[in-house]
């Protein structure tokens, strides 16, 4: 005999509350009542308000702002549905915590990624959602399932619908780093566009690395895309060195836009015309300060993910396209 | 000491130094700090390869940001091939089982305003007893009980032992599958009792709750003292009794924490009125948020002593009726005793000639 039905409650934390609204929208439904605040010593504090007894529950709480502070506020949420006897509680962390701290690249360095997924596993997370990890081998680092979903076809949709000289195939996909090669190739030939990759070259221990441009964009609005964008000093070289090398335009489309410290000052002083993130990670105030910031909105892949993974269907739908 | 190495966190580096210089040896190498997106880093410059490690690390001030240190301090030790990882957690965090409040489940409307407020501002204050919520639907409120899922996330993170001091509630030791040593400030706090309150003999130990009789009762009997209990009444919260007579005494007010200090100064106002000749107020935690300061200060208490592990200096500065006992002497004294392989079993004696 079937399990009774259950229904999708969704539960958001104080990290983006209105990437949240977006999702629940998307799928007709209201955010689930909870209230996480915090104690006067500063302890998290979360109150569950509605019943989720046998329910699929999907908390929603991307990794940036405050990190501990919203990390706490996951796994705590994550615990109190557990004890309250949800039926499946899956993490939907759209920018992963602690995701660049993933190998031991140095003595007695944390791999804090391994930490953050055996934190979750414990706190009782049956099944996590997250959007291009930064390595997508933290997927191992769990013992549960792992849906890695890519912005790759929202990021396609954009260069299609909003890049000028796209239609002339005026376009060049640069990747800023050499890591990020395997990304930024797969785009140029799903595009069917040229690719280009800037390299820095270190000629001495402790000397400034130069940054080399390898490819041709000489007359060509060229496409930088990378996955996350923090400092954004990358990206400000990288399009520095595209402009002294003939390109007549740079765009910057990123998946997780942290932008801290002086990113929006670093961006408006560039030769950047625009950049793109998408709204994983809230950045309205950030917009307010540097008019190059566009937005791209992946709630609609996350909520079809959500639906899909609640009905049992197939998300390999979402790898290559966006839901309409 | 051959093969150990004391780690501090960022919580009371101060306490760290101490038990350093009282066990004779320097506090490991470490930087702590965030990187831009205010995630944590930890480096530690020192090799700790089959050395056994203690990371001392108070659950006070930003208690997430320290919580994850610590777990990603553990972490570190782990992958470093540390031989045994200890934490030292002098003041637990979320150890406290939280009373659910009548709350209201509407969206704030997202502003500003609202944000910083968020960061700065608190909305719970737990030393109130709530009234049990308003609501019809029959559903009641899930307030969620962090302990299990602290002890599980540090077993987690690979710790092999925990030491830490008067938990708030020892059942906690059982949340853990490896080995607590819950230590107990009494002894230490009776000695200080003796040496310093002329006339503690006819001195009255009162527990500012009734959850706290237990407690008041252990520090009376190694002082031989009577106790009294303030009790509030649920139906009307400003309504509190005392039992036991205070009249013309010195009473000690004994709790585990000092929070807000709500409830230990409405005692103190309720000894005065019963006619108390002199009134102190003991905790071993005094975490001090919110108004407490300003409360203290204008109370009926005349001196307030408190255990550092959680740091105080700046609290003295504002209240100059707090007095601090050091433990840095009992934690160093435990570590030493746990590194050697010996017996703890003197701290809950008598003998032990105790430095505060």
């Amino acid at each position: 005999m079937d399990a009774p039905s259950n229904s999708i409650k969704i539960f958001a934390g104080n990290a983006h509350m209105g990437l949240a609204k977006l999702i629940a929208r998307r799928l007709n439904l209201d955010l689930a009542k909870a209230a996480v605040l915090k104690y006067t010593n500063n302890e998290t504090s979360v109150t569950i308000g509605e019943s989720v007894r046998d329910e699929d529950v999907y908390i929603i709480q991307p990794g940036c702002g405050d990190i501990n502070d919203n990390l706490m506020e996951l796994l705590i949420m994550i615990h109190a549905c557990k004890t309250a006897s949800a039926r499946r509680i899956t993490a939907v962390i759209p920018c992963f915590f602690y995701a660049r701290q993933d190998k031991k690249d140095k003595s007695r360095a944390p791999i804090s990624a391994k930490l953050i997924a055996n934190m979750l596993t414990v706190a009782g997370a049956n099944h996590v959602i997250t959007m291009d990890l930064h390595a997508s081998q933290i997927q191992g680092f769990f013992n549960i399932p792992v849906d890695n979903l890519y912005a790759e076809p929202s990021t396609l949709k954009y260069i299609r619908e909003c890049i000028p000289d796209y239609k002339e195939g005026k376009v060049v996909i640069v990747s800023p780093d050499a890591g990020g090669a395997k990304r930024a190739t797969s785009i140029a030939d799903r595009l069917d566009l040229e690719f280009a990759l800037i390299h820095k070259e270190r000629k001495k221990a402790n000397f400034v690395s130069r940054m080399v441009l390898v490819g041709d964009v000489k007359g060509k609005t060229a496409v930088l895309v990378d996955d996350m964008a923090d400092t954004c000093g990358t990206l400000g070289k990288a399009a520095q060195t595209l402009v002294e090398n003939g390109a007549t335009k740079v765009y910057a489309i990123v998946t997780h836009g942290i932008l801290s410290g002086k990113a929006c000052e670093v961006i408006n002083n560039s030769a950047l015309t625009q950049v793109v993130v998408t709204n994983t990670i809230p950045h309205e105030d950030k917009k307010k300060l540097c008019p190059k910031i566009a937005t791209i909105d992946v709630s609609p892949t996350l909520a079809e993910a959500i639906r899909r993974t609640h009905n049992g269907e197939s998300v390999s739908y979402l790898f290559h396209n966006v839901p309409a | 000491m051959n093969n150990l190495v004391v780690l501090s966190g960022s919580a009371h580096p101060k306490l760290t130094q101490q038990i350093g210089e009282k066990l004779g040896i320097p506090v490991g190498k470490v930087t702590l700090s965030k990187f831009s997106n205010q995630e944590t880093n930890v480096e530690i410059h020192q090799s700790i390869r089959e050395n056994d490690v203690y990371i001392v690390q108070s659950g006070c001030g930003q208690v997430n940001d320290n919580l994850i240190e610590l777990i990603i301090m553990i972490g570190a030790c782990r992958t470093a091939s540390a031989r045994r990882v200890i934490c030292v957690c002098p003041f637990f965090p979320y150890s406290r089982n939280r009373e659910p409040e009548d709350l209201s489940f509407d969206e704030p409307k997202e502003t500003e305003a609202n944000k910083k407020a968020k960061a700065n501002t608190t909305v719970m204050d737990l030393s109130q007893l709530p009234e049990p919520p308003k609501n019809q639907t029959g559903y009641k409120h899930w307030t969620a009980s962090s302990g299990t899922l602290i002890a599980n996330m540090i077993t987690a993170a690979g710790a092999d032992q925990i030491i830490t001091l008067d938990l708030h509630d020892p059942q906690f030791q059982g949340f853990f599958d490896i080995p607590v040593d819950n230590l107990t400030s009494q002894p230490l706090i009776a000695k200080y009792i003796r040496d310093n309150i002329p006339d503690y003999k006819d001195a009255i130990i009162v527990s500012p709750d009734a959850g706290g009789a237990k407690r008041a009762t252990a520090l009376s009997e190694i002082l031989n003292t009577s106790i009294g209990l303030i009790h509030k009444d649920r139906k009307n919260k400003d309504n509190m009794q005392l039992v036991g007579n205070v009249k013309d005494k010195t009473c000690i007010l004994f709790d585990d924490i000092v929070d807000t200090a709500n409830t230990i100064t409405k005692a103190a106002k309720l000894l005065h009125e019963q006619g108390a000749k002199r009134i102190y107020a003991v905790a071993p935690h005094a975490i001090l948020s919110g108004d407490a300061l300003t409360l203290l200060n204008e109370s009926f208490i005349d001196e307030v002593i408190v255990g550092n592990t959680i740091p105080q200096e700046e609290h003295v500065e504002k209240c100059p009726k707090i007095k601090v006992l050091d433990f840095a002497s009992m934690f160093a004294e435990v570590i030493r005793r746990i590194h050697n392989g010996e017996s703890v079993s003197f701290l809950y004696g008598d003998s032990h000639n105790w430095e505060y």
